[in-house]
């Protein structure tokens, strides 16, 4: 039953990942007084991808077409860590935390190895700037993380859960308003949205995400596509789960069953509304402003690790 | 057995130099060196693995044959350096038949197959003396042995100087090291590791502190912590790819056994500023280490400060082990001292596979400047392979072996926030802060060498025409990767037999719950991982092979690629307070502003220690020398007045004395 469980809330991750950018987009569109495409263009789009021929620069190797396997594969993957409908994931050890953030860190790795490959300047500038603003989020991203789980005195993202949903909500601790404080921040910077990274820009002077991925068409780029949506998915999920994890289904009752997705849908409908908000009101940074931008999300994560020592 | 075999592994390292010298005219037997080099190698890993693993003990006494006690024994822990010595030996063996081959004119090629087993042969004798005097002597023959092998290479003014400074903070640090040990002399009967051991629990705390920091430096220097690396960028990039390959995967490890030795075996740990000066300097070094990496793009000097790098790393988690023991943890130090040991073995082994691939890449394009690179992975496919495998190693990434060990560190990291003290608590989880920064810039670092290596279009003529490298190397590059990854999915192999060995440190009798979780996880990764990715990989993709997009212009040139140089330029504009860098641009005008006829920029970064902590000390010593020469006049008179002065005050001494 709970494997059962697991595997479905892991496929779920999978499944419903376009659909998250598709109400992005569509709020989006709303907020700018357009009519905005349907939720589910996201799939067609894929769909059509998968469908058309992948285009291979001349002076590619073998691992430009594999790094989008792997880049899909490794999110995949980690979408088996993140506890989403009941407290608990597929893959559940302790220490898990680690394993999620270095899961995510495969896939992008690859994704910069795989621009690099196209052998034009526009993969090298994507991948830099990448490189730029991963190896400053992944410092503030684990502190946060580590931060909630001395909190929750274990070292599983489903304990962590499992810690808040039975803690009073009225009584949270002040360490979980700058741990929530420094994953948004850094759950921006890690999707490329606005304002670290604009993801419908193709300007050269603004683009990170869009820039590694311009040689990318057919199935490969489908695969990018999705994973990107997925890795928004899994840290949008992997934020409600540990700030809001109130809905999830903590015993195997029908109701109970039945009623998780539908809490976890509102709540991740929201967040992606919110995501809608910010990215029409604010613009973007520009490049050299994104390391202070890191910089409040590492000083929060620094302070909430601190403040865990402090207030036992 | 076992003993006979260890026994023979010394002589038959002895012996090797002799066997180069009456096998040089022979053109049959010219293989003969370095075939029982290999021979050897697997032989010591073999008694070492069954020593490491089933806690057999070997010994071994010559003090009959000389004047001070001199003596071997192979406990878990030296078993472990040993077999660390001789599974990264064998590889590199097996590459160097071929690298020789090619390189070298036979006079050469004698020199390095009489070097190298002595070279092997003293580290082996570091790690497995129980006498300061078989520890010393091992210790100063490791140094001169690597200097000479790196003057294989040639002897130009340069590369002299590079030596010098070598030798100079070697022997600095082996001063240290000599110290340390001869502080025990009051308490201890004698320098044997069991007496040392069993004085030190009694010696007063001045004492014991006094070692500890004579230790620290002595064998900081060796392992080349900030700010004792000086000589590590200047020693390693010029060395034979092999021997460099031996030096910093190995060589550095040697120094993690006597730090390892002296302060959790003799001494057993300490109080708990030790553990924060530990830690603070595995932080500076990892992040000074993977800052100044960026920078470069020399691949052998990129790797070699890699190398301070992970040393840093290391003693991240030996400094996390020492606090958990000052805080009557010992369960918890076992942990960190078994992620420590196990990233002293990972990084033996991704390290000697970089650094073989570097030399493989060097002889296919003659160059070790990776932005004269480019477009390798399509001309030396298994090369590129297999240094991808190295990078994913080093940077941490799951199911390779880098991964297990920083995971460890991580781990216990975090468990530092349930101890006791209120600074331990604090200090320890921010330090998985600093591994997290330290792993986000080493993937940026391998991101730009592998991309601008192997990657895209090749940069130089010479990359254009490279071709895969001879059969041998090949496949000593492909067993160290094949052990990279089989330790990154079954890290169970090695991490059990170490508890064991920590446990027996610390006095605890097993691993704290959940400390190694993932061992059984990991596997199952690896399964989902490679069952989604045959899936998709599966899936009908129809390809084309099109021109890369030029913006409607004809054609890209591999000018136009992203250097290695622009690369890490937001990362080194980020942190440029670090650096320090020296800029002089020069502009040369046609007509001032406008029109600029050439511009020279030269950028020298990574200088900022010698020039802030090195130069004023060199400075101040020459200063003085300087003026000491005033005693030296040359006059035969002034020195007989030197004597009879001395002798007078020698006699006024005993007089009062």
């Amino acid at each position: 039953m709970n494997l059962a469980i697991n595997l479905i809330q892991a496929l779920l991750l999978i499944a419903i990942a376009p659909l998250v950018s598709g109400i992005i987009a569509r709020s989006k569109a709303q907020m700018q007084n357009r009519r905005g495409a349907s939720l589910w263009r996201p799939y067609a789009e894929l769909l059509k991808l998968f469908r058309k021929q992948d285009l291979v620069p001349d002076t590619a190797s073998a691992l430009f077409r594999f790094a989008p396997v792997i880049l899909f594969a490794a999110t995949a993957t980690a979408a088996a860590f993140v506890p989403v409908l009941h407290p608990s994931a597929l893959f559940d050890v302790s220490g898990d935390i680690i394993l999620f953030v270095y899961l995510l860190a495969i896939g992008r790795f690859f994704l910069m190895l795989g621009a690099m490959d196209g052998g034009s300047s526009f993969g090298g500038l994507g991948a830099s700037r990448e490189a730029l603003v991963s190896a400053l989020a992944e410092a503030p991203l684990l502190l946060a993380l580590i931060s909630v789980a001395i909190l929750s005195h274990t070292v599983s993202l489903s304990g962590i859960v499992l810690a808040t949903v039975r803690q009073d909500p009225l009584h949270l601790s002040a360490v979980y308003a700058f741990a929530l404080g420094a994953l948004v921040l850094v759950a921006i910077a890690e999707t490329g949205r606005i304002p670290v990274d604009n993801p419908s820009t193709h300007l050269e002077l603004t683009m990170i995400h869009e820039a590694m991925v311009l040689e990318y068409s057919g199935p490969s780029l489908a695969l990018i596509e999705w994973a990107s949506a997925m890795k928004l998915t899994l840290i949008l999920a992997l934020l409600t789960g540990i700030f809001a994890p109130w809905g999830m289904a903590t015993n195997a009752s029908i109701a109970a069953l039945f009623l998780a997705p539908l809490v976890f849908a509102v709540k991740l409908a929201l967040l992606a509304a919110v995501i809608a908000v910010i990215e029409s009101s604010i613009a973007k940074l520009r490049i050299y402003l994104i390391p202070d931008f890191l910089g409040m999300a590492s000083a929060l994560a620094i302070l909430a690790v601190a403040f865990t020592a402090l207030m036992r | 057995m076992m003993q006979i075999i260890f026994n023979s592994f010394l002589v038959v390292l002895l012996i090797i130099p002799a066997v180069t010298l009456v096998c040089r005219r022979g053109r049959r037997v010219r293989f003969a060196p370095s075939l029982l080099l290999l021979l050897v190698c697997v032989a010591g890993a073999i008694v070492a693995a069954f020593s490491f693993w089933r806690g057999d003990r070997l010994a071994v006494d010559l003090s009959w044959a000389t004047p001070f006690p001199f003596a071997l024994s192979v406990d878990r822990l030296s078993a472990f350096f040993l077999l660390l010595i001789c599974a990264v030996g064998a590889p590199v063996t097996l590459f160097s038949i071929s690298y020789v081959e090619r390189h070298y004119s036979q006079g050469k090629a004698d020199w390095l197959w009489a070097l190298l087993p002595l070279f092997v042969l003293s580290m082996a004798l570091v790690v497995t003396a129980s006498t300061a005097f078989a520890f010393l002597c091992g210790w100063e023959l490791m140094t001169l042995f690597s200097a000479a092998l790196i003057l294989i290479d040639g002897d130009s003014e340069r590369r002299r100087h590079n030596i010098f400074i070598y030798l100079l903070m070697m022997h600095a640090g082996a001063a240290a090291v000599i110290a340390s040990f001869f502080l025990f002399l009051p308490h201890a009967n004698g320098l044997d590791f069991a007496a040392m051991r069993g004085a030190a629990a009694a010696m007063p705390t001045g004492m014991r502190t006094a070692i500890f920091l004579l230790s620290f430096i002595g064998f900081g220097t060796k392992a080349g912590i900030v700010p004792f690396h000086l000589w590590l960028p200047k020693a390693h990039p010029i060395a034979p790819s092999p021997v460099s390959a031996l030096m910093s995967a190995v060589m550095l490890k040697t120094a993690i056994y006597g730090f390892v030795r002296f302060t959790f075996d003799f001494l057993g740990g300490g109080p708990i500023w030790w553990g924060y000066l530990v830690l603070l300097a595995g932080a500076i070094s990892g992040l000074l280490g993977i800052l100044y990496a960026l920078t470069e793009h020399d691949l052998k000097r990129i790797l070699a400060y890699h190398s301070v790098e992970n040393i840093g790393i290391i003693y991240l988690g030996l400094g996390t082990a020492l606090v958990f023991m000052a805080n009557n943890s010992p369960a918890w130090a076992a942990v960190a001292l078994v992620a420590a040991l196990l990233h002293s073995l990972n990084h033996a082994l991704f390290k000697s596979l970089l650094f073989l691939g570097a030399g493989a890449v060097s002889e296919a394009t003659h160059t070790i400047d990776i932005e004269q690179m480019g477009g390798l992975l399509k001309r030396m496919k298994l090369t590129g392979i297999v240094f991808l495998i190295g990078c994913c190693s080093i940077i941490g990434l799951p199911l390779f072996n880098g991964f297990v060990s920083e995971w460890m560190i991580f781990r216990s990291f975090i468990e530092g926030s349930q101890l006791q003290g209120i600074s331990s608590s604090i200090v320890l989880p921010l330090m998985a802060g600093v591994l997290a920064l330290i792993g986000g810039l080493a993937a940026a670092c391998f991101a730009k060498i592998f991309g601008v290596a192997f990657l895209g279009r090749a940069r130089s003529p010479q990359a254009e025409q490279a071709t895969e490298v001879a059969r041998p190397m090949q496949s000593a590059m492909a067993l160290l990767a094949a052990s990279c990854v089989v330790i990154g999915i079954l890290p169970g192999l090695v991490v059990n037999p170490l508890a064991v060995l920590a446990n027996d440190l610390m006095h605890t009798p097993v691993l704290p719950e959940g400390a190694f979780s993932i061992s059984r996880t990991l596997p199952w990764i690896a399964a989902c991982a490679a069952f989604l990715m045959i899936v998709i990989a599966g899936l009908r993709r129809i390809t084309r092979i099109t021109p890369t997009w030029a913006c409607g212009l004809p054609a890209l040139d591999s000018r136009m690629q992203y250097s290695a140089a622009a690369f890490s330029k937001p990362l080194r504009t980020v942190f440029a307070r670090v650096y320090k860098a020296d800029r002089t641009v020069d502009v040369q005008y046609a007509q001032p502003p406008y029109f600029a006829k050439s511009v020279s920029y030269c950028s020298v970064r990574t200088t900022s220690f010698e020039r802030s902590l090195y130069r004023p000390a060199v400075n101040g010593i020459v200063n003085i020398a300087t003026r000491l020469r005033k005693l030296q006049t040359g006059n035969m008179q002034v020195y007989l007045l030197y004597i009879f002065l001395a002798l007078i005050a020698l006699l006024v001494f005993m007089r009062f004395a």
